[in-house]
This record gives structure tokens, sequence and C-alpha cells, in this order.
């Protein structure tokens, strides 16, 4: 670590909030100089941040540190974590609402809400692992986006460090709030730009009485396509609708033979509401017909919460995850382009196998039903049916010749017809050099100019996501 | 744009001298009405040019004084751009002018079996644009959440006239949430002309309920039980007594017993299975809080009969005084009783009438004060008792509004809410869309923030 950042920060923090022990975690070429504190108090923070903005460190915000680097190397002097603040500070459940701090892990949420039958349904990748703060950072979502929305629609209030060393509070913890500009939406999904999220307030639900998934299972996800957008456009009150190829990639033995895909319908709710969504799923045409015949199979309860726990770990140990999307009614054309994505890595020799990225890099092994990293088909698809959202995971190319610079073209050209179309494409993991050539996302529009602004107004002295958030 | 849509006609000006808060009238100087997003972004160019305020207003609903010209300049009305320009029902989505009606969106989609969810009171007069700019709710907001949800995408023609699209169906936005942002300015960081929504299809059932209770508390208690049962219904909102008997004095007389404490609409809906269930368990929720009689519409035309009371609660109060102060503040929902409490000895204390309409589901509380604005110290006292009962709404964790925005009625209690930093931090946020500070001046932000004004030095 740099001595003379690492002696400024022991007169700012007391010992324990200094983790000397932690740069082995940090992605491999992040550099030995990287310092990691866990402040104990959110003046601590304030202090830092103040401090860090003065001398000019540049900052990354962080969590639990379970995904430092999202991906890539830190590029950091100082990475701020929240995982000292994890109180659960203001919890009535006939409010529907509560306050943490920002670092409460996701499972001690879970499990609070969880004794008085109330959730906060979201399920982005990996979020089982991570922070309430981090959640909300990335503004992540999974399947049950379908019917909850995503963190925007959520949270409530936050109160944040920003990059000077400010501390402000936004929103509150009542559920209607159109008091000034609305800051805590701007703050969801900011990765951090604007500061450090130190709390969190959100609305939660009741729990679901039923819980179902029914698995319709078919040789391959065309097949079943059309079924999943009618079902994702009836009224029925699906909380996910997620099409997955291969289903093993979720649990193995799910998969039978040649029925490789499946459609993943999950209705939570009233025991009444269950039963008669189960019923009418089970009338439509395409579980009457031979394709669906025999093909389906229903989760019920604990089945289906395991079921899509499994799903959120589905991009544990893949080499590249990409995410494609669009408006919806276009899912078959991103369909195709995922099968000739994968075509093209496979023709290039794609040796490189599941195993390789996970190389020198801490990846969880799943627990349950998962599949261990480093095996199955080579790709491994989820789409979420009503959001116009696919997720590709693949092997990457053989590192022979220039396959990855190679592989880089090729989706770069992947995006230009993605946004020309109106969609995105995302890289979600890979390889950092792939991630550094080709860019986690796309360029930012027109709003760039505001997104500078903002970006100044919280962080004058730019030193939060330098070089690694877009603009 | 053609001379006769640039309107400078003192008579003609009139209509647009306040929104639906009509206690401080500001004539502005000039009324422009444009139809087309290019329309808009030169007209913005201009008046940004020449440094003349321009406050734009949809159908001039509000409750905040927002779209009006507190500052001078020019209104920039949104009444002709009423086009929807696509209905996108394979995606649930449409895109439409700002200038369309809530509800007429709504009829639009409704051959496709989808609708918009977001309902305020005035869903047939007010305009997407409007509710985009103050983040509307209503009566509905408890299961489907408040505009912010359901807008996905916006075309916004920038204070000094470009034209910037944010965010939109079909992208994975690469950076800030600048719609989320956008939803509630208040007109402060532009115009949205255009504006994509997300459609939800229409509930299969509906089930309707009506409890009278002896006293507001008991009423309340009920609510509580229903939540805590895990129920979820699309509404569930209160009026008090002194409501009650305004709407039964009234042309909207609604068969709401006339000696009730309070009455409490239920509504659930959804797919048809359940719902009679969870309207039983409601119900026996409202009797155990000691409701005195539940019915349950057994029509539609039943349900507008019991949502009637509330309804028109607004209405009715015209009965009571020349002038009605519309109040708005949210606070957490167990909170709801105590907060009740104060605000009605507060009323006593300035000897003032108050009538309470509530979305008790949300903790959205509209404490309305009658009063007669030509009377000096009554308007006084109307101002002071306002100003305690937003202190008392933030003293239990609440907020100074929920829905109707802080316009320039409510700029005074932003400090109550808001420290010195963070009102510096929001006329920061506002500078960067609007450095000239001309787009809606005088509105949001109290007077204090240097930055705020044109001129106004950075400390």
């Amino acid at each position: 670590m740099n001595p003379t950042i690492l002696q400024a920060l022991g007169e700012i923090l007391p010992a324990e909030a200094l983790l000397r022990d932690s740069a082995a975690s940090l992605p491999p070429g992040s550099g030995a100089s990287v310092a990691v504190v866990a402040p104990t108090s959110l003046s601590q923070i304030a202090a830092v941040m103040e401090r860090a903005s003065r001398e000019g460190w540049r900052v990354l915000p962080a969590g639990l540190c379970t995904w430092l680097g999202g991906g890539g190397a830190v590029e950091a002097d100082v990475v701020v974590s929240t995982r000292n603040l994890r109180g659960l500070t203001a919890y009535e459940p006939a409010d529907l609402t509560f306050t943490a701090d920002a670092g409460i892990p996701w499972g001690t949420l879970r499990e609070a809400t969880r004794l008085n039958a109330q959730w906060l349904p979201l399920d982005p990748p990996g979020f089982r692992e991570g922070s309430l703060g981090a959640l909300v950072a990335t503004g992540a979502s999974g399947p049950l986006r379908q019917a909850y929305g995503t963190p925007r629609d959520h949270v409530l209030g936050v109160t944040m460090v920003s990059g000077d060393g400010r501390v402000l509070k936004w929103g509150g913890r009542v559920v209607k709030n159109v008091a000034g500009f609305d800051v805590t939406r701007l703050t969801v999904g900011s990765w951090g730009a604007l500061g450090v999220v130190t709390s969190v307030s959100a609305r939660l639900f009741p729990l679901p009485e039923r819980d179902l998934t029914i698995l319709v299972r078919a040789p391959s996800a065309e097949d079943l396509l059309g079924p999943a957008r009618s079902m994702a456009l009836s009224p029925l009150p699906f909380s996910a609708v997620e099409l997955l190829e291969p289903v093993g990639a979720v649990s193995p033995h799910l998969e039978e033979g040649e029925l490789k895909a499946a459609l993943a319908l999950r209705v939570a709710g009233s025991e009444a509401q269950v039963r008669e969504a189960e019923a009418r799923v089970f009338d439509e045409s395409f579980l009457r017909n031979d394709v669906g015949a025999g093909s389906a199979l229903r989760l019920r309860d604990s089945e289906s919460v395991a079921f899509h726990d499994a799903l959120s770990r589905w991009e544990e140990g893949v080499p590249l995850v990409l995410r494609l999307s669009a408006l919806p009614s276009r899912l078959p054309s991103l369909l195709q382009e995922a099968r000739e994505l994968r075509t093209r890595i496979e023709a290039s020799g794609g040796a490189g196998g599941w195993r390789q990225a996970a190389k020198g890099r801490e990846v969880s092994v799943p627990h349950g039903p998962g599949p261990p990293a480093g095996e199955g088909s080579g790709y491994r698809i989820a789409v979420h049916v009503g959001m116009g959202v696919l997720r590709l995971g693949i092997r990457l190319p053989s590192e022979e010749g220039d396959a990855l610079g190679k592989l880089a073209g090729d989706l770069r050209a992947l995006r230009e017809r993605l946004e020309t179309a109106g969609g995105t494409l995302t890289l979600s993991q890979g390889p950092p050099a792939l991630v550094r050539d080709v860019g986690v996302c796309g360029e930012v529009g027109t709003e760039a100019e505001l997104v500078r602004g903002l970006r100044r107004e919280f962080d004058p002295a730019g030193i939060l996501q330098a070089g690694r958030f877009v603009v | 744009m053609g001379s006769e849509w640039v309107l400078t006609d003192p008579d003609r000006l009139l209509v647009y001298e306040a929104d639906a808060l009509t206690s401080r009238p500001f004539p502005p100087q000039a009324v422009v009405l444009p139809t087309s997003t290019d329309e808009v972004a030169r007209v913005m160019g201009i008046l940004h040019g020449n440094r003349i305020p321009v406050v734009p207003r949809g159908a001039g609903t509000g409750l905040s004084g927002g779209a009006v010209a507190s500052r001078g300049g020019v209104v920039l009305g949104t009444a002709r751009m009423t086009r929807i320009l696509e209905m996108d029902p394979e995606n649930r989505r449409a895109l439409l002018q700002c200038g369309v009606p809530n509800s007429t969106l709504s009829s639009a989609a409704a051959p496709h079996g989808l609708y918009y969810a977001p309902d305020p009171s005035s869903q047939t007069a007010c305009t997407i644009g409007g509710n985009v700019a103050e983040n509307s709710g209503g009566p509905h907001c408890l299961k489907y959440g408040v505009t912010c949800r359901y807008i996905t995408g916006l075309r916004v023609v920038l204070p000094h006239g470009e034209v910037v699209w944010l965010g939109g169906q079909g992208r994975e936005a690469p950076t800030f949430d600048l719609v989320g942002l956008f939803v509630g300015s208040e007109g402060c960081f532009g115009i949205a002309t255009e504006v994509e929504v997300a459609l939800i299809p229409l509930p299969e059932g509906v089930r309707t309920l009506l409890a009278i209770f002896d006293s507001l508390e008991d009423a309340g208690r009920a609510v509580t039980a229903i939540i805590s049962r895990g129920l979820l219904p699309a509404a569930l909102e209160i009026v008090d007594r002194n409501t009650i008997k305004a709407v039964e004095a009234s042309i909207f007389a609604a068969g709401y017993p006339t000696d009730a404490g309070a009455a409490l609409v239920v509504e659930f809906d959804g797919m048809e299975a359940g719902l009679a269930l969870e309207a039983a368990e409601a119900t026996g929720c409202c009797r155990e809080a000691g409701a005195r009689e539940v019915r349950q519409a057994q029509s539609s035309g039943e349900r507008l009969a019991l949502w009637k009371g509330r309804k028109k609660a607004f209405g009715a109060m015209g009965r009571l005084a020349p002038d009605l102060l519309v109040q708005d503040a949210t606070v957490p929902r167990t909170r709801l009783p105590e907060v009740l409490g104060r605000i009605d000895e507060i009323a006593q204390r300035y000897e003032l009438q108050v009538a309470n309409v509530f979305h008790a589901g949300d903790g959205n509380l509209h404490p309305n004060l009658v009063y007669d604005r030509r009377n000096p110290e009554e308007s006084r006292r109307v101002e002071e008792a306002s100003m305690e009962i937003m202190a008392a709404c933030v003293a239990v964790g609440g907020t100074i509004t929920g829905e109707h925005g802080v316009g320039s009625d409510k700029r005074k209690y932003m400090p109550l809410v808001f420290s010195p930093a963070e009102l510096e931090a929001l006329a920061g946020v506002r500078q960067v869309f609007d450095p000239q500070g001309t787009c809606n001046p005088g509105k949001v932000l109290p007077e204090r923030p240097a930055r705020e004004e044109p001129g106004g030095s950075t400390p």
C-alpha cells in the first residue's frame, strides 16, 4: 500500500478499520498499492472522503468486497468498504418499510424480513453474497423484475457521503415523497460514481403464501420462445418468465435427454391465485400438444425458491457473460445473435474452457443444485422474456492467434447492431483485457454532458470510479 | 408557430395566472402553445437567449403553484401536444406527446387489454407531461407505485433548447437513471415533450368495500390489520367525519352516514380467483376493528357509488367556505393516528376547520383547510397552521409533500426536510440542467441557496 496514504488513513481511522490482509482478495492486476478500509461509522467515511477529495486519491466504494472491481482490476488508491456498517436500523413491519446500513448482508436482511412474512423482491445475479448497498449502487435486477421492477422501484431513501465528504440524506422512509428533486433515483444504479451509499430505506412486500415454478421443457429455446412471449404478455400474474438453455446450467437433474431448454414460469401469490394460474397455464395449447405433453414439471414453494436461488448464481465462474437487450418483440433476433456469436467462438477454437477464467480469481463454489464452474456445454442462455434481456454465458476462444481480438471485433459489431435497433450490449463479466477493449457498456448518448455535470456536482475532484464509469 | 398560438391579450392570459392553487395568481407576460418537440426547442432557445423565464404547463391542475409565472416570463403550454405517437401492445409500451391527458392514454390502451396505472384524481384533465413533472400519485399507488415506475423514456428539451433522449425501453442504459431524476423535477430541468410509458394489463376483477367506523382510530386499526395480514389492496382510502358531512350535504351525496367518524374504502384487483377471499379477509379486519357496517359493491355502478364520497370530497368542500387549501404530506403509515390527533389539535388552536382525506395505505394525508382568502387574518392562521402541520409530519419521519409537489407554495417548508448542504446540492443539480436558472424559476428550492437564482454567486 502507498505509505503516505496509509499513514493519513491511520490518522483518520481506528486500527480495526484498516484491512491489511484484504489486498489478497483484490482481483488480479489491481496492484499492491491499493488500501482497503472499512470505516466503522458514517463520520469516518465522511472524513476519508473529504481527505481523499483534497488529496486526489482515487476511491472505489464497495460493500462486502465480494465483487471488487466488477470483474476487472481495481484501479483506485483506496477501497472504502461499508462492511462494518451492517445494522438493520429501523424496521416497522406494519409500515412495510425498513432502513438499514448499506453493508448489511443480503442474507441478514432476507432473514429479518422473512420472520415477518415480508420480502424485498429483488434477485439480481450474485445478490446472495452481496450487501444491500451494492444492490442499490448497481441497480441490478433479475427475473423478478417481471413483476416487481428494479431497485429504483423499491428504494425510498438513501444516505450517502458525496465524493468530497458531504453527508447527504435523500428521500426518506415514506412510500410517497416528492419533496425536492429525486436524487434517490439518481443514486440507485450510479455505481458509486456520486459517493458512498451508507444507508438505505426501501419498501417491502408481503411474502407470497404460495410460490410455484412451472418448468416447460423442449429441445431448444427457439421451441419455447412463442409460448414464452404469449405467457409474458398474458394477464396472469407471473413474477418471473425466464427462458433457459441449457436448463442444466441451473440444476443438472432438470435436463432430460433431448429436453435441454426450459421455460420457467414463476407465479407467487395467494393459494387461490396460484392454483388458478397453474390451471390456466396447463390449459394453454402449447402444453396440450406434443411438444408440451409430458415435458412440464412443477416446482412448489421451497423447490421454487431453491430453483430461483440457483438461477441467481447462474453467472458464477462463467468466463464471459454478455447482456443483450432490446424491446421484447425483438427477442427472436437476440436469440439468433446469441447463436451466431457462439458459433463464431466455437469456430475460432473455443478451447479456452470455463476453468481458465476462474484461474487466479476467487470463484465461490456453488452450494445446492448449481453445476460446478467449469462444466456444462460451454455456453448458457437465460432470457428475461418480459423485459427483452438475454444473457449469454460462454467460454472464451482459445488463446492462440488473435482470437480474443477477433471476439472484441465481433462484440463491437454486435453492439452496433443492437444499438441501431434501440437496444444495448453489456459485458457483465469477462477477461479484463477484453472488457477494457470493448467497454462494459456502449457510449452514453446526448445526455453525456448532463452526466458529467452531475458527477462534478457530487464529486468535484473526480476521484470516484475514475476511468471506470462511462463518461 | 403562427401568431395565433402566441397569446398576449391580457384577457386570454387570465386563464394562465394560476393553477389549482388559486390563492396567489401571477399573470404571465405571454403564453406560447407549440405542437412539436422542434417548436418547443426553438421557443426555448429564443427565450433562453433573451434570459426570459419559461414556465412549462400541462392542464394547470397542479395544487402547489408550480405552473405559474411567479417570476414573470412566458408560460409554455402543452395543450396542443396531444398525439399518441406509438401504441405498442407487443411490448406493453406507448410513446406519446406530453399534452395527452392521463385518462386518454388509458382509454387508448384499453382495446389492447392494457392501461396506464397511475391515476391522480384529476386524471381526466391532467396531462402525462404534468404527471412526469410532479411524479404524480393517486389512490392506487399502494399496490402499483407512482408515476416514476411507469416512465421509461423521455425526450427532453433542455432549457437552452438542446434536445436529448433519456432512457428508453429495450435499453439497459449505460449511465445514470436520468429518467428517474427528471421525473418529479417540476419543470425546472426542461420540458419533456415526448414520454415513453410502460402499460400493464387491465385487472380481470375488482372488489370494492366501504366500511363505516365510529372513529378515525378504528378505521386506522382496520388498515393496520389489513396490511399485517399480508393483504395488498389496490387502494386503502379514508375520509373523516368533516369530509363525510361536507360530501353528504352536497350534490355529491354518496350515502355515507353523517354521524360516522370515518369511512374506509378498500379495493382489491387482479386475477378473479382469490379476490373474494381477500375481500372477505379485509371485511373481517374491518369488523374486528369495530366497523359498524361493511358494504361490498355488487356492480360497477355500486362501485362508483362507494368511491363517490372519496372522489368528490374536494368538490364538496367548496360548500364550506370560498377557499380550500388542499394540503399534502406523508407519514409512516403506523404514525397516522398520532399525526391525525396532532392535526386536529393544531386546527382547533388556530380555530380552523380541517377535513381529512387520505391514502391510508401509503400514509399520504390531505388535511384540507377551508377559509376565506378575503379575510387576511384567517389566511394568516391557515398559513401558520399549515407550517405546524408540516412540522408535525416531518417530526414523525414524514415529508412535506407526497404527490402534489413543492411548487411555489411549499418552498418555505423545504428546510424542514433538507439540511443547508442538501439544499445546496439540490441547487447544484438544478444548475446542471439549467445553468442560467430561467426554467421555472422560483419553484421547489427555497429563496436561500445563492446558486439557485440567475446572477447568484457560488459560495
